[in-house]
């Protein structure tokens, strides 16, 4: 049923101070981390103060250093999502739709699976060398498995009604794949998307760590082999910042883009 | 004129234990402007039936003709209206109208013209940019036939269309049936348990035996409709009929539960 509420001050309010409530566990963690090492109960020298890490990460930005790294890193684990999407939901559609590809695809994907795709990093530096397309290619190969398992069981999934009245309508074929298969998949495949989004900076670090010369990956390791550790975890909070807004962002585009569902209204609330 | 034709149509489902029968000889008349209902116990292969006939499954044997011309999938001169509806979710109720005047390759104009003349026959003015999940019942089962309808199909093939509807709602939503019928004399197929239901709306009611289905028995309904609900209802002919048709569904649902 129609679930309109209406915009009343009040209530806006309440939604606010509500998600200020959210971020109160995280606050808490902070708190004690910095008592811990205030209170001496940790060496400072292997865990730096919050302050500190907060004056790092302000010498940083101010610098310039975070911005230009943070950017760089970015666009490899975006671009490398985008890529890894795209031919995910592209494989995933051929495997629901086609025996054949179902064939060629389904055993490849069921052994690569579980495979790490870090382990593979090696192997890409040997072909590409060090520096974006090593990047890249190792996200994309991470991002592309939860896409096109989502995107197959999705298809799977759509009811057989749906494509029977499409036909009944006058639906040809390679439209029922827009019309019908595409639309009906969408929570599925968006799920998959979103798991992909944690791969995606988990694969840009690595990849970064071993085999780059910029990247918020590579500053994390320089600092950290430098012991500069306040530095380290600067670096490290600035990316949990920017993986926490990109996937709020991608939250939002996905209840837009599903606002006609039944079932989203309850799921993906906080979790 | 002869609309839809059907002879000795068999069809078996394939299943682990191996063949299961679900029609055995079926033979099937129906003329231009009728409208005909199957009526049978459930699980009898009426269902089975209209989705052979909706070209969405393949018969194992038999004649099956729409138009003089042999069914060999889906096609627009058949217009199906689902059990539940089967609305697209993702469209809204003008996007589910457009949806086959879209397909069928009409002009914008026009379609823009019959989607607005149908949203008002339905009564959903204001209602059309809601969503599925945003509508009762009996709203989207009107969306449901002015989906249908848009596109002016032949035919029109009816699968339980009032099942999932209260019976109140059920009640308007097939006087509205009768009276869109009327106004365009399409011929009608409908598949429905509700024996009230088929023979207060049909010209003829045919009954399906239990499991392997045949048709075990045919009604011509001649009451006259010209009166509303109460007089037609309370008319001694249409009980009269009414009550042979039930006694001919209950006797094939006898013989389903001694089975």
């Amino acid at each position: 049923m129609s679930t309109t509420v209406a915009a009343l001050p009040g209530g806006t309010q309440r939604r606010w101070l509500g998600a200020g409530w959210r971020f109160l566990p995280v606050v808490i963690v902070l708190l004690i981390w910095q008592l811990t090492v205030d209170l001496d109960l940790v060496d400072r020298a292997f865990l730096p103060p919050v302050d500190a890490v907060a004056a790092a990460l302000w010498e940083m930005t101010r610098n310039g250093e975070l911005a230009l790294n943070l950017a760089i890193s970015v666009y490899r684990a975006f671009a490398g999502l985008a890529i890894g999407s795209i031919l995910g939901i592209a494989i995933g559609l051929a495997m629901a739709t086609s025996q054949q590809a179902d064939r060629f695809f389904g055993p490849l994907v069921a052994t690569t699976y579980s495979l790490p795709k870090s382990s593979l990093i090696p192997l890409f530096i040997l072909w590409f060398g060090i520096g974006d397309v090593t990047d890249i290619v190792s996200v994309v190969l991470a991002c592309l498995l939860p896409v096109i398992v989502s995107t197959y069981h999705g298809v799977k999934a759509v009811p057989a009604l749906l494509v029977w009245s499409a036909r009944a309508m006058g639906t040809p074929h390679h439209l029922v794949l827009w019309r019908v298969l595409l639309p009906g998949a969408l929570l599925s495949i968006f799920t998959g998307i979103r798991i992909a989004l944690g791969f995606c900076f988990v694969l840009t670090i690595s990849a970064e760590m071993i085999a780059a010369k910029t990247g918020v990956g590579k500053l994390i390791f320089l600092y950290g082999e430098n012991g500069a550790y306040a530095y380290m975890f600067g670096g490290i909070l600035a990316l949990v910042v920017i993986a926490y807004l990109a996937d709020r962002l991608l939250l939002a585009v996905m209840h837009y883009a599903l606002r006609w569902h039944e079932s989203l209204h309850t799921h993906h609330r906080t979790a | 004129m002869i609309s839809i034709c059907v002879k000795n149509l068999n069809k078996c489902y394939r299943v682990r234990e191996g063949n299961l029968p679900a029609l055995s000889a079926v033979d099937l008349e129906v003329a231009e402007g009728e409208f005909v209902s199957i009526v049978g116990p459930s699980g009898c292969g009426k269902s089975t039936l209209l989705y052979i006939l909706g070209g969405f499954i393949r018969a194992d044997s038999g004649v099956i003709e729409v138009g003089g011309k042999a069914v060999t999938g889906p096609g627009t001169d058949r217009g199906v209206v689902f059990q539940e509806y089967a609305l697209f979710p993702w469209l809204t109720v003008t996007q589910n109208i457009r949806y086959g005047l879209e397909m069928t390759g009409v002009a914008r104009r026009e379609r823009e013209e019959t989607v607005r003349r149908l949203v008002r026959t339905i009564g959903l003015e204001g209602f059309e940019h809601r969503f599925p999940r945003e509508l009762s019942g009996g709203m989207k089962q009107r969306v449901a036939i002015a989906r249908t309808l848009a596109y002016d199909p032949n035919i029109l093939l009816l699968d339980e269309p009032f099942g999932a509807l209260d019976a109140q709602t059920r009640e308007t939503m097939q006087d509205e049936l009768l009276r869109l019928w009327q106004a365009t004399r399409k011929t009608v197929v409908m598949v429905t348990h509700d024996v009230n239901e088929a023979v207060y709306l049909s010209d003829r009611v045919l009954v399906m035996s239990q499991r392997p289905g045949r048709i075990v028995a045919e009604f011509t309904i001649a009451i006259d409709r010209s009166g509303n609900r109460e007089t037609t209802m309370l008319n001694a002919d249409f009980n009269a009929v009414r009550n042979e048709v039930w006694l001919a569904v209950r006797r094939q649902v006898a013989a389903t539960i001694a089975a």
